[in-house]
């Protein structure tokens, strides 16, 4: 029997007057990684933005059968989901050792200094980093610091925004890795929204398509990629 | 020489005041992201409630009968300067959480109309309460006319040194506890970006409220040292405020070192430009404002501050 980590039930988010999100719904159940695949302006953002309570919504969105649409976004993250938006959002005046320890902000045990070791070990251009500022890394360095980071805090859920936006092919493979490994070890569920298709059905369960606010098909990872309509989308082929 | 010496001494006293207001203005500017312009009148409160703790029922001074249940009342002068930086704190983070609750989300428009608002909210309470004629504020260290240590033939008064140990004492605790303590690494972060700081767990209104906090209890401890070497009236701090603003800017918005650092060059301008450049001393201010103007044009971002880079 499967278990619903996050459900969100027909969520409508808006900015100002105009709509964004009309009315989603999606699932992940424990243990999964479920991606979200659509164009830019899809709502894709949006949705993940939604769950954490970071704009206005309607709708109910549920963590571990526990209603969190009218909680506050700090709350949430407490309640054991990560959110590495897109942009990163890496503290660029903090050196990489205090944003691996803000990270850890929402943790009281004493399992914290290893934590940031065992990423320095997996991440060596972070550890020979970790007294500059963060501001100071590549792209691609901060991505890897946004994700380590997001995984400090050890979420049971983790809300992945574009991670491979702007990053160069080998980097977003190795970065992969990664998520597919966090999943794997820490039974961490994933959301990641992407437009990368190839690679995020590689590593997902199930994903789902959304186009203009809408979510307009679901499938397991496998039907997903031969589904001609993705194919011809989002596949290239 | 001797006179250079002596001038550049005395203006080392107004240097503390402006440090330590410039440093009140960069932790709240720190903690939501916006100018808080009432920042010396919440001191001066706080000093006012200083004068009230100290003085006899019979002073005339509005607050002195309220206080006058507590044990011990009239405090002596340091005691109640203590406890009224205190309150200020309490004040300014009470100002925070309730009355400029939003301050961090508006736009920068509405941000400093809104600061103005309080600016002259709060210097309508004092005025209220405290208005009128100024008064004397007293002593807070040893100052008869030989308290003071001879170098190379000037003088420098015990008062001078005894403010600057009150200034560096405090900063260097406001500065210990942002790098040496999780609730001042989550302040940094929530200073650095706050959409990344909720995201980690961190609950932004209690940090601000802190901050302000901090922030209050600096603007206090300049305000009392302001009074302490004239007469306080319910326009000291607004004046002073000028050069607060002035240090600040200078040094850096982001740099609690620079910000101190232009409490000294502003002061140093302030009584140097006047004596040198055969400006009427009423006209000090023009000093501290020509430096303001040459930094903003050279260094927008002032002395020490970081020169903002966005990796794209």
């Amino acid at each position: 029997m499967t278990k619903e980590i996050l459900s969100v039930q027909n969520v409508k988010a808006s900015y100002g007057a105009i709509e964004a999100l009309h009315g989603i719904d999606l699932v992940v159940n424990e243990g999964e990684i479920v991606v979200v695949l659509g164009a830019n302006g899809a709502g894709k953002t949006t949705t993940l933005r939604a769950i954490c309570n970071m704009l206005s919504t309607s709708g109910t969105v549920m963590l571990d059968g526990e209603d969190i649409s009218k909680t506050d976004t700090a709350s949430i993250v407490a309640k054991g989901v990560a959110h590495v938006p897109q942009g990163r959002g890496t503290f660029a005046a903090l050196t990489v050792r205090e944003n691996m320890e803000v990270g850890a902000y929402t943790r009281n045990d004493d399992e914290v200094e290893a934590d940031i070791d065992m990423w320095f070990e997996k991440y060596p251009v972070l550890g020979e980093r970790q007294k500059q500022a963060a501001g100071s890394l590549s792209g691609g360095e901060q991505q890897m610091l946004a994700v380590a980071r997001a995984a400090m805090s050890r979420p049971r859920l983790m809300l992945l925004d574009e991670p491979s936006l702007g990053l160069a092919p080998l980097i977003i493979e190795d970065l992969f890795r990664t998520f597919a490994q966090i999943n794997k070890e820490q039974g961490t569920s994933m959301l990641v929204v992407e437009q990368n298709a190839n690679l995020a059905l590689e590593i997902a369960d199930r994903g789902y398509l959304i186009e203009t606010g809408l979510i307009t098909g679901s499938g397991t990872a496998d039907e997903l990629r031969n589904d001609p309509a993705v194919q011809a989308a989002y596949l290239g082929a | 020489m001797t006179l250079l010496l002596q001038r550049i001494l005395d203006g080392l006293f107004n240097g503390s005041i402006y440090a330590a207001l410039a440093v009140a203005l960069a932790i709240s500017h720190r903690a939501t992201g916006r100018i808080n312009l009432a920042q010396g009148e919440i001191g001066l409160v706080g000093a006012f409630v200083a004068l009230a703790l100290a003085s006899p029922v019979g002073a005339f001074v509005a607050g002195s009968t309220l206080f006058a249940h507590l044990p011990g009342h009239p405090f002596s002068l340091r005691l109640a300067t203590v406890v009224a930086v205190a309150v200020a704190a309490v004040f300014g983070a009470g100002l925070q959480a309730f009355v400029m609750r939003d301050f961090a989300d508006l736009n920068p428009q509405r941000a400093l109309n809104r600061s103005i608002a309080l600016l002259i909210c709060v210097s309508a309470l004092s005025s209220g309460w405290w208005g009128g004629r100024a008064r004397q504020f007293g002593e807070l260290f040893p100052s008869s006319s030989r308290d003071y240590i001879g170098i190379f033939g000037a003088r420098l008064r015990y008062t001078t040194i005894g403010a600057w140990v009150i200034v560096l004492l405090v900063c260097g605790i406001v500065h210990l506890f942002l790098t040496s303590t999780r609730t001042g690494l989550a302040f940094r972060a929530l200073t650095a970006h706050r959409e990344s700081a909720e995201l980690s767990g961190i609950q932004p209104r209690r940090l601000m409220a802190l901050g302000w906090a901090i922030s209050g209890a600096l603007a206090a401890t300049a305000a009392a040292l302001a009074a302490s070497m004239s007469l306080i009236d319910t326009s000291l701090m607004f004046r002073t405020l000028i050069y607060g603003l002035a240090a600040v800017t200078l040094g850096g918005f982001d740099s609690l070192k620079g910000a101190v650092f232009g409490g000294i060059i502003v002061a140093q301008a302030q009584t140097l430009l006047p004596g040198y450049a055969g400006l009427p001393s009423e006209m000090s201010i023009v000093g501290a404002l020509i430096v303001l103007i040459l930094v903003l044009i050279t260094r927008p971002w002032g002395l020490f501050g970081h020169r903002p880079v966005e990796r794209v």
